[in-house]
């Protein structure tokens, strides 16, 4: 499902990546773990593009997303984003905000794409905020009617980027919750997160980045239990 | 309504009461001059109403193209915004008028939105560009990872956002366009301020006149930030906490 090869991204003189090689299969779940600057989220953001890579090559569904032939917007309704700031379009209602894309895009027709919305937000157990501005709702709920706008273009593929570090604790599991839901409905994830129970109870793999690279990478029993690399240990240690 | 019957002559010692009505008289209803002021509202209007509109078209444009990603669009922006701050209006306007648009055909008043509505689009376009600079960075990721064109996350996520961020510094140019079509005299048209001029320039005496103007410009700039405040609030709906 993602090709990911020799990715490279610099900033300036900052080397964030440094050659990354990796494949996601379709239905994986993979966690991304590591120490911040790390790379984690540069190389979750490579993999749509919000970044663009300085050197390498990412493959989503069949398509080389880094060539410059490529419809980079056909690709992106294809995979949803969920970020740490939640970024909720402010002047729009939790249901305008799923509608925007699909409805803009002329992916679906208006009525369809509401009919879908008002089923996401109920399956993230927000129905009753559907006329609720962003400003309305607390950090738990906003993340999850990101969560359901991101899943509002029918993805096939869900990027998460930290995405319960900016919540109060007690919201946590809830967000958290929506995911494991997505997570069994068979949804391919690639999940950037400190939560080490959540990569441990939906992980299928765990990548331990650090300094750019994927330093160690395994099923989350091997990684949590046994890790290889000191660096992954000194990490695990001081976080679990 | 006014006391239309002309004072008698004006016979020392009189005092201010007697002298202030002496002078509404004269400046005022006297050969009902005030019509002079009524109708001298009109071109203000007219211009400060077309020098707006062209101006937040044409501010829109350049505020797109200063903040696109083509250098030359840019540049274009920037170079115009440059030459329109940095020459004051009224020589603006008579460059318009005495070297461009020097054709007697073209009416004073059409000079007139053209220059204003130039010089405003400059201020607007800064004030637009500070209103997209304001909107966050995720909001644009957010709009392009769903796959939206950047047009279109431009109008339909960026701009409705920086649109409401610009909203009170456009009031504030707003009420400087209007202030400054007293400008408009310079170039022979007859707007509140020549109006009252020219009246007083007839009956030499300034105070009336003046502060007529100086009335109408004020109360029609507090109905204004009023109303366009309440506009406002409208759109700050959606920012409840």
């Amino acid at each position: 499902m993602i090709h990911v090869r020799g990715l490279h991204k610099s900033f300036g003189d900052n080397v964030v990546l440094e050659g990354i090689t990796e494949t996601i299969k379709e239905g994986e779940r993979v966690v991304v773990i590591g120490p911040s600057g790390g790379g984690k989220s540069t190389f979750l953001r490579c993999l749509n593009l919000l970044e663009v890579p300085t050197a390498g090559e990412v493959w989503v569904d069949g398509e080389e997303i880094t060539a410059r032939s490529t419809n980079i917007n056909a690709v992106r309704r294809k995979m949803g984003m969920v970020f740490q700031h939640f970024n909720l379009f402010p002047h729009k209602t939790a249901l305008q905000n799923l509608m925007l894309a699909p409805v803009h895009n002329k992916m679906m027709s208006k009525e369809e794409a509401r009919s879908l919305s008002i089923s996401l937000l109920e399956m993230v157990g927000l129905k009753d905020k559907i006329d609720h501005y962003p400003s309305q709702l607390s950090g738990g709920q906003k993340q999850r009617v990101a969560i359901a706008r991101s899943l509002a273009m029918r993805p096939k593929i869900m990027l998460f980027d930290e995405p319960t570090s900016a919540l109060d604790p007690e919201m946590v599991g809830e967000v958290l919750d929506v995911m494991r839901k997505l997570a069994n409905d068979g949804m391919t994830m690639v999940v950037v997160t400190h939560e080490m129970q959540f990569a441990k109870d939906v992980g299928d793999r765990v990548l331990f980045m650090c300094g750019g690279n994927v330093v160690e990478q395994g099923h989350p029993s091997q990684i949590f239990t046994n890790p290889q690399n000191e660096r992954t240990k000194k990490f695990l240690n001081s976080v679990l | 309504m006014l006391d239309r019957t002309p004072p008698g002559p004006l016979t020392p010692p009189y005092g201010w009461e007697e002298g202030l009505r002496f002078e509404i008289y004269q400046n005022l209803i006297h050969g009902d001059r005030w019509r002079q002021i009524a109708s001298a509202i009109i071109p203000t209007l007219q211009v400060t109403f077309a020098g707006l509109a062209i101006g937040l078209a044409l501010g829109l444009i350049l505020a797109l193209m200063r903040v696109s990603k083509f250098w030359f669009l840019r540049w274009i922006s920037i170079t115009y915004i440059t030459i329109i701050r940095g020459i004051p209006l009224m020589l603006q306007l008579m460059i318009w008028t005495f070297v461009i648009l020097v054709n007697p055909e073209i009416p004073r008043l059409v000079v007139g939105f053209i220059a204003f509505g130039i010089n405003s689009s400059a201020y607007v376009a800064e004030i637009f560009r500070g209103g997209i600079l304001s909107v966050d960075k995720g909001q644009t990721e957010a709009g392009r990872s769903l796959g939206l064109t950047a047009p279109k996350n431009m109008a339909l996520v960026v701009m409705p956002q920086a649109f409401k961020n610009s909203l009170p510094a456009l009031v504030s140019e707003f009420i400087m366009l209007f202030k400054e079509t007293s400008l408009l005299g310079v170039i022979a048209v007859v707007d509140i301020t020549r109006s009252v001029d020219i009246i007083r320039s007839r009956t030499f005496s300034p105070f009336v006149p003046l502060f007529a103007a100086a009335l109408i410009y004020l109360t029609v700039v507090t109905i204004a930030t009023w109303l366009l405040g309440l506009l406002e609030r409208r759109l700050r709906k959606s920012d409840t906490r």
